[in-house]
């Protein structure tokens, strides 16, 4: 894919002789005459001729947007640099503005990228046809990232093998700040809101803070709008398996002989029954969920303000087979299919269920002075988390755990003048967050509440040298955490604990020539272990094991001090590089990386426990070093003007390095193959489409030992400590074998005067195969899901 | 309303919204104490013989909950051959305040009986009556349930024992909650386990 391609012969006096110029191509190379190409901020212009050529003198050196239109085109947008002197070439290819494929390699204009070259986007009619799934769900449309499942409405990210603390999430530019510790926990963002989602596979974007060791998910909304005149989206869903439906509304609009001021109002509401795998229904695993936000703010071109609320609020319900105590009920579980208390369709959610809230309130202002462009913002996020689980007696309904977090976020920024070839980004950012257990759950909480004060200062450069970028950039965090809680007897604690340290990356951008760009980015980040992994203390109901955090002791299980304890500062060292190419009719982008982790927290199984309700292993936070290796190919081969192949390939392999051992729950290989017609306009069916894909997800066969739960009970019970000597990570159930999934879908658009309904209907493993999918953390106890049809309408006016 | 209060009043609302934010957001975080209703840490079975005699009784407990220390039990159940005993269970949680019901479990399961049910496995031969080893590995084994729920199906609170000829093995005890699946059929594997104990038994 091209990206820009910068001919600066050395920069020397400005004295505006620059040539700038190129040639317009449409997706299969061929010249395109009479697009429209205009330099802002000059206000140049010209429309390529016969050849798509076209070319714009007299430009002064500086950076420079350009954009490009045709008729029937994605409108394509791309920043550039303009050399004083010779001449500047940029061939620019546009894609037909049909449902594409391409979108997901297509360039755009992206917000909140400064560095990076390693990262993938998810938009346009790649991000509508996920319509009606969760984030983390829509997200597995790109490759290198996976999700870590707890049923069919719990889905996390994991890019690269590495999730949870490990991802971070930004949502309009505010670091997502929830109850992330557990792997039944999902992100809490309603995926409507997005334009775009980018994937970050490198840790560049240090910008944000720390956390980012595998990557950085970014959910962007679009720009408001800054004329007059309304607009706006509608949706509607019908899934089969759940019968669910979705709608989802957007009204947007800029208000009248006061330009520059714009307004968006947004909400979505989902309602799901039971989910079904092929052969059984799986009982309560509905869904209720409702969300909105709203947007007001000013832009002109030098400065802007913003204020952002939005509220997300969602109802799960757990499969009721999970519901399990020690491990004679994971025994019998295992062996059961369908699973306990199955029974047919419903749309009631019962225990165990969760009850999600989160709120934010962002405000932001930027303003562009000679100096510089200064950028500030503030967010306040406010989630809260209900579980409940199923319990007796009077505490029936009680939810089990309840939790309030509250963060606040400060970040305050400053990057020099968009001209020139050096440019430099230096701020801070502070974060104060207050984790709060609300009274009556009558269980022990299974983290303590804490307090924590975070503060950040950073630099980013970056440098352009012929066809070259560089990039660099270095932080500082520090982190305060007070937590307070309880222990296994119910005795209080309060402990006060540090913790500081840098991340720096570096990374650099070569354009070969038009067709190919390679980029390398290697960086170093650490990230302060969440209170979470340092005081845990529970059963996890579904799980059948207890956990213990790093801070517990290992005989008595008393609350320690860090520094009695051998803790060390987790840190990764990743390097990135991706590879983009374009042929006449093929277009690629691999990628591979390497990331060794220091100090890797995982849970490590360490005992037998005997408590009244029976036995159970018993697992620790412990640390090792780890490592991921993997690569990424993503490619599209326009076969014919109509039919286009796509061919996408995720590989992964994890260890454990200390103890030359596997990682549990590590996604494995995945493989998947699209075939799809295009007929862009046909009577009055417009952008019609048929789509087939075929994915396939490998066995893992590097997966840990499997010690089955009836194994521990004998060792148990004759006495034998399975796990001292040996306590290598280990698993219940062997890993599932792979397996292959067909999906169908077809879409196409009407226009009616203003409006125009996109039409679209998709049936999802259409043979109906019963697998079990390795990061599925509930496939010791049921299928996955069966076969599903959706049905989806777009307003557009 | 000149425009100069009007935003002047929606300055004030703006203010005080973040005001409020913010005292909501720096709320004290000390937390409080619960009560934790649901651990069992001790659980005591007195065997009554008929027609009078010595007592037996004997305790499992575990007071550090789910912190890693395992179960331990005060001795074996020392019965004398022929005799009929009653078995009666008692479930505390020592974490609770006596006086609160959360104390006695015993008194919830009984008050969820429709919900509850103990199942009982032994070494064969130690009771003539009941014979066989129990219905924990099959549902239909004998077990003499004196007490029952709502709709008639045993809870096993209360059971009755005779012991057999002199011998020695052990006895299981496990308790589910089997909200909405219990039935006449419902076993061992139905359900959630609330407590799961065995013990050495002696028969003299």
């Amino acid at each position: 894919m091209i990206l820009s391609l910068l001919h600066t012969f050395g920069y020397g006096q400005k004295r505006c002789t620059g040539v700038f110029s190129g040639q317009i191509l449409d997706e299969r190379g061929n010249p395109l005459i009479g697009a429209a190409v205009v330099l802002s901020p000059t206000g140049k212009g010209m429309v390529s001729d016969v050849n798509g050529n076209f070319e714009l003198n007299e430009i002064c050196e500086g950076r420079y947007t350009v954009t490009v239109q045709f008729l029937g085109y994605n409108q394509r947008v791309i920043e550039l640099l303009i050399n004083g002197k010779g001449k500047t070439e940029q061939i620019i290819s546009l894609q037909p503005d049909v449902q594409t494929l391409h979108e997901i390699l297509v360039e755009e204009k992206v917000a909140h990228l400064e560095t990076t070259q390693n990262y993938a986007v998810l938009s346009g009619s790649k991000l509508a046809e996920t319509a009606g799934k969760t984030l983390g769900e829509s997200l597995t449309e790109i490759s290198g990232v996976n999700t870590i499942q707890a049923g069919p409405g719990i889905f996390k990210p994991v890019i690269h093998g590495v999730h949870s603390q490990r991802v971070l999430i930004l949502n309009h530019g505010i670091r997502q700040e929830g109850q992330q510790w557990g792997a039944e926990h999902a992100p809490e963002i309603d995926p409507f809101i997005a334009s775009n989602i980018v994937v970050v596979k490198d840790a560049s974007s240090i910008k944000y803070g720390t956390d980012a060791l595998g990557g950085v998910v970014i959910v962007n909304p679009a720009e408001l709008p800054e004329e007059a005149g309304i607009g706006g989206t509608l949706n509607f869903i019908g899934q089969s398996n759940g019968r669910s439906g979705t709608a989802s509304g957007l009204l947007e609009g800029g208000i009248k002989n006061h330009d520059g001021w714009g307004w968006r109002m947004q909400g979505t509401g989902k309602r799901s029954g039971d989910y079904h795998a092929p052969d059984y229904s799986l009982t309560n695993t509905g869904i209720k969920e409702l969300n909105f936000s709203g947007a007001v703010g000013y832009h002109d071109e030098l400065k802007g303000f913003e204020v952002f609320i939005s509220h997300f609020r969602t109802e799960l319900g757990v499969l009721k087979g999970t519901a399990i105590s020690n491990l004679d009920d994971l025994i019998a579980a295992m062996e059961r299919e369908p699973p306990q208390s199955t029974e047919s369709f419903g749309y009631d959610i019962g225990e165990p269920r969760q009850k999600v809230s989160h709120n934010l309130l962002k405000l932001s202002a930027h303003k562009k002075t000679d100096n510089g462009d200064w950028r500030v913002q503030y967010g306040f996020q406010n989630n809260n988390r209900k579980e409940f689980d199923i319990r007796r007696g009077n505490l029936a309904g009680v939810q089990s755990i309840d939790l309030k977090l509250n963060t606040h976020t400060i970040e305050a920024e400053w990057e020099t003048p968009h001209e020139g070839i050096n440019s430099l980004c230096i701020g801070v950012n502070g974060m104060y967050q207050n984790n709060n257990n609300i009274f009556g759950t009558q269980r022990i909480p299974f983290i303590p509440n804490y307090s924590n004060f975070s503060g950040g200062i950073f630099g980013v450069a970056k440098f352009i040298r012929n066809d070259w970028v560089f990039d660099a950039g270095g932080r500082y965090d520090y982190r305060f955490y007070n937590a307070k809680g309880f222990d296994f007897k119910n005795a209080s604690y309060n402990e006060t604990l540090t913790f500081g340290n840098v991340s720096v990356t570096t990374g650099a951008t070569k354009q070969i020539d038009p067709n190919q760009t390679v980029a390398i980015n290697i960086s170093s980040s650490w990230r302060p272990p969440h209170v979470a992994e340092l005081y845990s203390l529970g059963t996890h109901q579904s799980a059948a094991a207890i956990e213990y955090g790093l801070l517990l002791n290992d005989t008595t299980n008393e609350v320690m001090n860090i520094k009695d304890v051998p803790f060390k500062i987790e840190r990764a060292l990743k390097a990135v590089s991706t590879y983009k190419r374009q042929w006449r009719n093929i277009q690629i982008e691999l990628s591979g990386f390497v990331n060794y982790i220091f100090n890797y927290i995982y849970l490590r199984p360490t005992g037998i426990t005997g408590n009244i309700r029976g036995t159970y292993p018993y697992f620790r936070y412990t640390q090792t070093d780890a490592f991921f290796v993997g690569g990424d190919l993503m490619a599209v081969w326009n076969l014919t003007n109509r039919i286009k192949v796509t061919p996408q390939v995720s590989l992964l392999r994890a260890s454990d390095v200390t103890n030359n051992d596997h990682l549990v729950f590590i996604p494995s290989n995945k493989y998947e193959l699209s075939v799809r017609f295009e007929e862009p306009d046909q009577y009055k069916l417009k952008r019609f489409y048929v789509e087939s894909k075929l994915k396939y997800v490998a066995h893992q066969g590097r997966a840990p030992r499997v010690i089955t739960p009836r194994q521990i009970k004998e060792a148990s019970e004759q006495n034998i400590k399975i796990f001292s000597g040996n306590n290598d990570s280990f698993d219940f159930m062997e890993a599932p074998e792979g397996y292959a999934l067909l999906n169908l879908s077809t879409g196409f658009s009407i226009n009616r005067e203003k409006v125009r309904y996109d039409i679209r209907l998709a049936a999802e493993n259409v043979l109906n195969t019963s697998y079990r999918e390795y990061t599925n953390r509930f496939r010791y106890y049921a299928d996955d899901l069966g076969r599903n049809f959706s049905i989806s309408l777009k307003c557009n006016f | 309303m000149t425009k100069y209060s009007r935003t002047n009043k929606i300055k004030f609302q703006f203010f005080a919204l973040m005001l409020g934010l913010f005292i909501f957001g720096c709320e004290s975080n000390d937390p409080q104490k619960e009560d934790t209703p649901e651990l069992i840490t001790k659980a005591t079975l007195t065997f009554t013989p008929e027609g009078g005699g010595a007592i037996v009784k004997v305790t499992a407990s575990d007071p550090d909950g789910e912190g890693v220390q395992d179960i331990t039990v005060d001795g074996a159940i020392n019965l004398a051959s022929g005799v009929t005993y009653t078995l009666k269970l008692s479930l505390i949680n020592e974490l609770a305040e006596v006086s609160s019901p959360e104390y006695d479990i015993t008194e919830e399961v009984k008050e969820e009986g429709g919900e509850h049910m103990f199942f009982y496995a032994w070494t064969d031969g130690i009771f003539s009556d009941p014979t066989g080893d129990g219905n924990i590995d099959n549902r239909d084994g004998l077990v003499n349930y004196q007490d029952e729920d709502a709709g008639g199906l045993p809870i096993g609170i209360t059971t009755k024992w005779t012991a057999g000829a002199a011998s020695s093995g052990t006895f299981r005890i496990v308790l589910k909650h089997q909200p909405e699946l219990k039935t006449t059929t419902s076993s061992v594997d139905t359900g959630e386990t609330d407590l799961d104990i065995e013990f050495e038994i002696i028969v003299n």
